[in-house]
């Protein structure tokens, strides 16, 4: 049940004078039943509206506070020497493992953390999937595919403007001791959801044959929708060791 | 009393609600706000998040399922 007024019926029951005498019953009946049931379309507008609102704009305002908070915790947490550094096995990896610069997709950084369900994605980061693909983490050094997705729309709409990414543009993956610098060479703007292939070792529909240390960033398209998904992919072109300010790499300029 | 007769005391549930409020206009008005308020906040905080998963607009994952 909804609780809005409308000024019509307000007047209406607002009017002096006692109660009226009921109106003949099955006049009555069928006007209250029109009445509940006009009611109940208005109800169901207003209801799909506020679901828009907080569909496009609520989840956004939750999303980007958990992030900033995780985002925060996972600076903290390098400039007191934790986490980064080491094997896989010294990785916080709940904390979120480095940020995402794509600085023709978006101004800020991306969180990155492990996993892609919803649960973690809808705090506004991105995930590195485990399933039904494991990604390759850049730190481990080996070759391999470091997959991510995160929302197009929505809960921080981290991928937003996934189409504004161009052949060449840098990907720049951030971690607590290295900048990966990723360079674009391959862009699928739609495929199949099913189409797990592009997350593969070596993506082989992006044109490359061999091994290599790729990066690869899924999100859904059209926007609004979920009904095909846009692959982006990179390649690593160098790495750079992050210096005591953390100046950022040529490329973040 | 209404504009037409069928009006009389039978305005659907909303207007139901305004009956059963206690008070004058503004505290019929201010406690109707109140009941929005907690409505929208209901719909943002359990519906909406319950919901979501369950529609098509928000997967952003190729998977093999």
């Amino acid at each position: 049940m909804a609780a809005t007024t409308d000024t019509d019926h307000e007047e209406q029951t607002d009017a002096p004078g006692g109660q009226p005498a009921p109106p003949p019953r099955g006049r009555g009946r069928i006007a209250l039943a029109v009445s509940v049931f006009g009611e109940l379309l208005i109800t169901a507008g207003l209801v799909t509206g506020l679901f828009v609102v907080y569909s496009l704009w609520w989840t956004n305002v939750m999303a980007d506070r958990a992030a900033d908070r995780q985002g925060d915790q996972v600076r903290d947490d390098w400039a007191e020497g934790r986490g980064g550094s080491g094997g896989p096995g010294a990785l916080d990896t709940k904390a979120g493992i480095g940020f995402l610069h794509v600085p023709t997709m978006s101004r800020g950084e991306v969180l990155v953390e492990k996993g892609t369900s919803m649960k973690v994605l809808n705090d506004g980061v991105a995930g590195y999937y485990t399933d039904p693909v494991k990604a390759e983490l850049p730190m481990t050094g080996k070759k391999g595919n470091f997959s991510l997705a995160a929302h197009r729309d929505g809960h921080g709409a981290k991928f937003h403007n996934i189409d504004k990414i161009e052949k060449g543009d840098p990907i720049v993956f951030e971690t607590k001791d290295t900048w990966y610098v990723y360079k674009v060479y391959g862009i699928l703007p739609e495929t199949s959801k099913y189409n797990v292939d592009v997350l593969g070792k070596v993506p082989e529909e992006s044109g490359k044959e061999k091994a290599g240390h790729y990066i690869t960033l899924t999100t859904c398209t059209p926007v609004y929708t979920s009904r095909y998904r846009y692959v982006v992919w990179g390649e690593l072109v160098r790495t750079e060791k992050v210096d005591g300010e953390r100046t950022v790499p040529d490329e973040l300029r | 009393m209404g504009l037409v007769p069928w009006f009389d005391g039978r305005d659907g549930m909303y207007g139901w609600i305004w009956r059963h409020l206690p008070g004058n206009v503004w505290v019929k008005a201010l406690l109707s706000l109140v009941l929005v308020v907690a409505v929208v906040y209901v719909l943002f905080q359990y519906v909406f998040p319950w919901a979501e998963p369950l529609l098509p607009f928000n997967d952003v994952t190729v998977d093999n399922q």
